[in-house]
């Protein structure tokens, strides 16, 4: 039996099997990234090999690029954008472009080469988080930058091309279409509502209590209920909050403990899949400047009453997205509500 | 030729539509209709091999399926597609075929396309297309094949490496309706663009999806009026080289690493039999 199901915010339809639903073990496991030790960049004693740092954890006080550090973030060695310079809108015929103006950062998020984040102690996962949090802010400050991601990909046939632990962080001139379909979504949903969508779906979810994966004192974990991805998980902070950037010690804490928490259950439950995760934040910078086009800042968008920000998980078990990429219509084989049982029967680190 | 109802999906699942809610949520019982169109009675694994006539058989097959099941009036989409490769679903099955999914909804990058014409329409008074095309046929940079009524480009902001579109000279919003008389031609060109990828890049995986007028239907969301104007069927094919990662499934924002003008002239020079 197959349903549709419209997703509240983006209005996206997608068919999801609820009976004869796949476990976990119908899905083909793919290869993950295994690089050879001894040609990683990233590990510690390679530090030249990257360009300088911007920043890092170094609680022995040792010298920027040489070893002694617990996280460290540096420029891409081969950017997607660049930063240097002005977008410079042309026109060529119908067509317009711009430079390619942007950020585009490593995290490496731990000195050793073959260790999981879902093994992260507490304090080294949270030190991941400061640096996610402090690189926000600091690029924030860029006044042509209007949105930044956070992102992780694991595992080769997830699109990661280093095997050394790591996330990036991509600083853009505008905000980006699928974020921006988001945040107008939740808009709409506002003005005719008078309520936040996001802490209504958390209130149906905790009603509901089928998707719920797991949870701590500010965070939720969930499978959404017209996800575009088999076993998908997203993570929300509990109280209303638009703004990542204003989470405090605690939170941070909180957040590396249920990411922790939700990545060694899927790497318990679905053999160590490739995933990637992503966060979606507000847009910064987004009162725009009068010389701005309006598509960069989103039409000067003001979501701080209507959205959470939040990190959404997809682990990689499907070989395709082709039909996907063409359509934007998405095929799931396994209904959220079971994919979060399989999720909450493996016992994590985490739970008492 | 032969086309059959998907075997993946029970029969409930197509036959019943039923609008229902769960609190905040929407859903619809059901999907619609699956069927598949096997292309050839021998085993031939790519479209790239059949040739010209079988295509052309296979193409009025997909135009017949369009206006069969418009009489539904449950169902307010229709797509063609092709997967040529491994993919979740048919893992197994190497024998040429294609999918048809009519919806009682439409999906979003269909929605996407239509504002977005509707939206250039209503500024320009043109078609949106038309002018792509008259501009790709001057510049002629991303230009891989021309015939007497198609074109097949690389498109300027392309998602992925050697995404091809191939567009109709003729402005027509309806794929069915569009290619009357023109079936020979579409699969002359697109034997010829799929032989390109197929010898150029070692017979890579790839989509094909055909982006037509969704069924109009008196009563839905969506205005009507200027459609047969603003909109321009065409076929999408998008070879699968590259993984996409954790910031184009968050963003929708693409990173293609090679310029759409070097990948055309790639398979332009790209000789086929």
């Amino acid at each position: 039996m197959t349903e549709l199901r419209r997703d509240l915010i983006m209005g996206q339809w997608v068919i999801v099997h609820t009976q004869d639903s796949w476990a976990p073990e119908r899905y083909e496991r793919e290869s993950r990234h295994r690089e050879r030790l001894s040609t990683c960049q990233f590990c510690p004693g390679k530090e030249f090999f990257t360009p300088p740092e911007i920043d890092a954890i170094r609680p022995e006080g040792s010298a920027a690029n040489a070893p002694g550090w617990r996280v460290r973030v540096v420029p891409n060695k081969f950017p997607a954008l660049r930063i240097e310079g002005n977008l410079d809108e042309r026109q060529e015929g119908v067509y317009t472009f711009f430079n390619g103006i942007g950020a585009h950062e490593v995290l490496i998020e731990t000195p050793v080469h073959d260790k999981n984040l879902a093994e992260f102690t507490d304090e080294e996962i949270a030190h991941v988080i400061s640096k996610y949090q402090s690189r926000f802010t600091d690029l924030r400050k860029d006044k042509r930058f209007k949105y930044i991601v956070l992102f992780r990909n694991y595992g080769e046939s997830a699109g990661a091309t280093v095997g050394h632990p790591h996330s990036q962080i991509i600083a853009l001139p505008m905000v980006p279409k699928y974020v921006l379909q988001e945040l107008q979504g939740a808009q709409k949903y506002y003005e005719e509502k008078g309520r936040c969508v996001y802490c209504d779906i958390l209130a149906q979810e905790y009603s509901d209590q089928e998707r719920i994966i797991t949870e701590n004192e500010h965070f939720i974990v969930f499978c959404p209920f017209a996800p575009r991805y088999p076993f998908e998980c997203w993570i929300f902070p509990k109280k209303h909050n638009a703004d990542f950037s204003a989470i405090d010690d605690k939170e941070r804490y909180a957040l590396g403990r249920i990411l922790k928490d939700v990545l060694s259950r899927m790497k318990a439950c679905l053999n160590d899949p490739p995933y990637n995760y992503y966060c979606h934040v507000s847009p910064i910078n987004s009162k725009g400047e009068d010389h701005e086009p309006p598509w960069c800042h989103g039409g000067k968008l003001d979501v701080s009453h209507c959205f959470h920000w939040h990190i959404e998980i997809i682990p990689k078990l499907t070989r395709t997205t082709g039909f996907e990429r063409g359509t934007g219509f998405y095929m799931v084989r396994t209904d959220p509500r079971m994919a979060a049982g399989y999720l909450r029967a493996v016992s994590s680190p985490n739970s008492s | 030729m032969r086309i059959i109802p998907s075997r993946q999906y029970s029969p409930e699942s197509i036959a019943v539509l039923e609008r229902r809610h769960h609190g905040l949520y929407d859903r619809i019982t059901g999907m619609g209709i699956h069927e598949i169109v096997i292309e050839t009675p021998d085993h031939i694994a790519n479209m790239a091999d059949l040739d010209v006539r079988q295509i052309q058989h296979v193409i009025r097959a997909y135009a017949h399926r369009f206006r069969d099941l418009e009489k539904n009036s449950s169902l307010a989409n229709i797509l063609v597609y092709k997967n040529h490769g491994p993919t979740i679903s048919h893992r197994h099955i190497q024998h040429t075929c294609s999918h048809i999914l009519a919806t009682p909804v439409r999906p979003r990058r269909v929605k996407e396309k239509l504002q977005e014409a509707q939206k250039y329409f209503e500024a320009k008074k043109r078609c949106l297309y038309c002018d792509v095309i008259l501009q790709e046929r001057e510049d002629g940079k991303r230009l891989v094949l021309e015939t007497q009524h198609f074109i097949a480009v690389t498109p300027f902001a392309a998602r992925f490496l050697f995404e091809v579109w191939i567009l109709p000279k003729d402005h027509h919003c309806d794929f069915a309706e569009g290619i009357q008389d023109r079936e020979d031609d579409l699969a002359g060109i697109l034997k010829g663009i799929l032989q390109k990828l197929k010898e150029g890049l070692d017979d890579p995986a790839y989509n094909l999806i055909v982006q037509t007028a969704p069924y109009r239907r008196k009563g839905d969301d969506y205005k009507w009026e200027t459609l047969e104007k603003d909109y321009h069927w065409h076929i999408e094919i998008i070879p699968r080289l590259t993984q996409v990662a954790g910031f184009e499934k968050g963003t929708g924002f693409y990173i293609c690493g090679i310029p759409p003008e070097d990948t055309a002239e790639y398979l332009r020079e790209e000789e086929t039999p």
